[in-house]
């Protein structure tokens, strides 16, 4: 596939043109709001519905690519092996996604390729389209998207927006997002004005987006070294309740719990996978009733190695994404940015 | 092959959940298919001199002769099961034990109360061997079926240990401490699908605790909404109160 580094613009006044258009022949999906100042992705047929300035929704994108359940096997319990795997993929397009949420999914594009490769999340990968959204200010104070260097556009879309006021400034990507362009029949290519607005919008960005967390974050792997027996660990995990929300939320976590149901007729049945957190009881419980990590304080520390210090070693990236999620989900007042801050404080 | 002779009691309760079963429209139908209901009180006269393949007792043990009752279709069942949160947990009939028994007696039964004597309120599991649990006030007919399934297979059916909260987020609700309302979803124990808080309600608690709830941070965390410690206990009580009993039975009748 030829890589396209082209630059359209939608007039703002044609993004509902563009929409119905999409919804034509795609599930389109975008941010709406949920009140109370929350936002979630869900299926749109105009642009009536879209929120663009919005903070990270309640779940992130990944619930396309791994929903929270899904069957993955159907079977029948008589004689013989009678199994058939479940692929169930729909054509999606999923507008307005921040560039932190980009940056989650490239993690999770990099887990779910690895062998055994996992069909299911790349079979809705291959059918999905994503329509990235800039931030060109903070969402809120709760996200850490410079420390984690996800507020740039780097890749992982297939169309990209920007918002310039009366119109987008979209880049395209890929041959998929190229044929979008094409079939609205609504994009223009931009003019050198157009372009030179773009890069003042950057140079605005990189002056007010700053270390959300006084660390470089290339010290972070070795701040973390440091801090397997940090008192901050135990302070949190008093006031931690368990609710597995943070890991819920997060677009880079991916683990899940798989178990089998029986139907009514008692002799067929499915399998299916669900999300799993390693913040409840049982995550880590085996059989026999051993907990491999059974205080509250192991459990939070884990979730935070997670994210800073483990994923350097496998994968090579931080899995924080710096979207704020896990911070504006926590009823207990958690909060990822002072965690970080007062593990420094002690490293230093 | 015979179908398997099912039964259902009520114990103190409100019979709603048995209600439930008449709820379930055409699911019903496919749950008659595989079983014999041979004594059910609410719905038909008949009753079953014979033993039971699977007694469904709803209700919580609150006297001598509910626990006489109880100890006597344990007798007679092959498989016993708690059906809805007063039978499971104790459910809201728990509320009785922050007060003195004399006293509650008088308030119920005035001048009488002597001769309605009452005993603090016990889940089945307190008082015989339970083999299998369906919470919820009333119970959620999914799980019903779930339960059902299970005990047909002969397999266990493990109530789900994590919190409401993780399939409050799977539907992608707005928390309810984000509109300023303290939800018990985080120490309870999930299966309901979350379905108050989808329906706009805190959840209050009634599938009952998880095994190892966090209930100090839980505490801390209502304190922080504004909630006065005693509101924090009511809540905390509400369907809960009977788990102050569990260390004292757990022996009796567990070996
Ligand atoms: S750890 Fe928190 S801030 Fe980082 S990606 Fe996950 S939810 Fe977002
Ligand atoms: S969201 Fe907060 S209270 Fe819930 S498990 Fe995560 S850190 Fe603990
Ligand atoms: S609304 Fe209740 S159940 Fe849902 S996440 Fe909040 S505390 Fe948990």
């Amino acid at each position: 596939m030829a890589t396209h580094t082209r630059y359209y613009t939608l007039r703002k006044d044609d993004l509902n043109s563009f929409i119905v258009k999409l919804s034509r022949d795609h599930k389109v999906v975008a941010p709406v709001s949920k009140g109370y100042g929350n936002f979630a992705f869900a299926e749109v047929t105009s642009s009536n519905d879209i929120v663009l300035k919005y903070i990270p929704t309640i779940l992130p994108p990944k619930k396309y690519f791994f929903p929270q359940r899904e069957t993955i096997l159907t079977f029948s319990t008589g004689r013989g092996e009678n199994a058939e795997a479940i692929l169930e993929h729909e054509d999606t397009v999923i507008f307005g996604v921040h560039t932190c949420d980009l940056n989650g999914i490239q993690c999770l594009n990099i887990v779910f390729s690895e062998r055994p490769r996992d069909y299911n999340y790349l079979g809705r990968k291959d059918k999905i389209t994503i329509i990235g959204l800039e931030c060109s200010e903070y969402c809120d104070k709760d996200a850490s998207c410079n420390l984690m260097n996800s507020n740039f556009p780097n890749g992982g879309y297939d169309l990209f927006f920007t918002d310039l006021g009366d119109a987008f400034m979209v880049h395209v990507n890929t041959q998929a997002g190229e044929d979008l362009v094409e079939n609205a029949n609504l994009f223009k290519p931009a003019s050198p004005e157009q372009m030179a607005a773009l890069y003042s919008l950057r140079d605005a960005k990189r002056a007010l987006f700053k270390n959300e967390v006084a660390v470089d974050r290339k010290d972070i792997p070795a701040i973390f070294d440091k801090s397997e027996n940090s008192a901050v660990w135990q302070k949190a995990g008093e006031k931690c309740v368990g609710c597995g929300n943070c890991t819920n939320v997060c677009p880079t976590c991916y683990c899940f719990d798989i178990a089998d149901t029986m139907n009514l007729d008692l002799k067929s049945g499915r399998r299916v996978r669900s999300w799993d957190s390693c913040q409840v009881e049982p995550f880590a419980r085996v059989a026999g009733g051993e907990n491999f990590r059974s205080g509250q304080a192991e459990r939070l520390r884990h979730r935070y190695y997670r994210k800073f210090r483990y994923s350097l070693g496998k994968y090579y990236r931080f899995f924080c994404t710096g979207c704020g999620r896990c911070t504006r989900a926590c009823m207990a007042g958690i909060r990822l940015k002072e965690t970080l801050a007062e593990l420094v404080k002690e490293a230093l | 092959m015979t179908k398997p002779k099912i039964a259902f009691f009520d114990l103190s309760c409100c019979e709603g959940c048995q209600l439930q079963l008449a709820n379930m429209g055409e699911l019903l139908l496919d749950v008659l298919e595989l079983v014999d209901v041979v004594e059910f009180r609410e719905v038909m006269s008949e009753k079953w001199e014979g033993n039971f393949d699977v007694a469904l007792v709803e209700g919580s043990v609150t006297d001598d002769h509910s626990e006489e009752r109880l100890k006597a279709i344990r007798g007679r069942s092959k498989v016993l099961v708690a059906f809805g949160a007063c039978a499971a947990t104790g459910g809201v009939n728990g509320m009785k034990n922050s007060f003195d028994l004399e006293e509650i007696g008088k308030y119920v039964y005035g001048a009488d109360h002597k001769s309605f004597p009452t005993r603090k309120t016990r889940p089945l599991h307190q008082v015989v061997k339970v083999d299998y649990t369906i919470n919820n006030c009333p119970a959620y007919i999914p799980e019903l079926v779930e339960v059902l399934k299970h005990i047909l297979k002969g397999l266990p059916y493990a109530v789900p240990d994590y919190p409401v909260c993780v399939e409050c987020k799977f539907n992608e609700n707005v928390c309810m401490y984000e509109r300023g309302a303290a939800c018990m979803g985080p120490v309870t124990r999930a299966g309901c699908g979350s379905q108050c808080i989808n329906n706009n309600n805190i959840c209050y608690g009634c599938r009952g605790m998880v095994s190892n709830p966090r209930e100090n941070a839980a505490r801390d965390i209502m304190a922080k909404y504004n909630i006065t410690p005693e509101l924090i206990a009511k809540k905390m009580e509400m369907y809960n109160k009977c788990r102050e009993e569990e260390k004292n039975v757990k022996k009796e009748h567990h070996h």
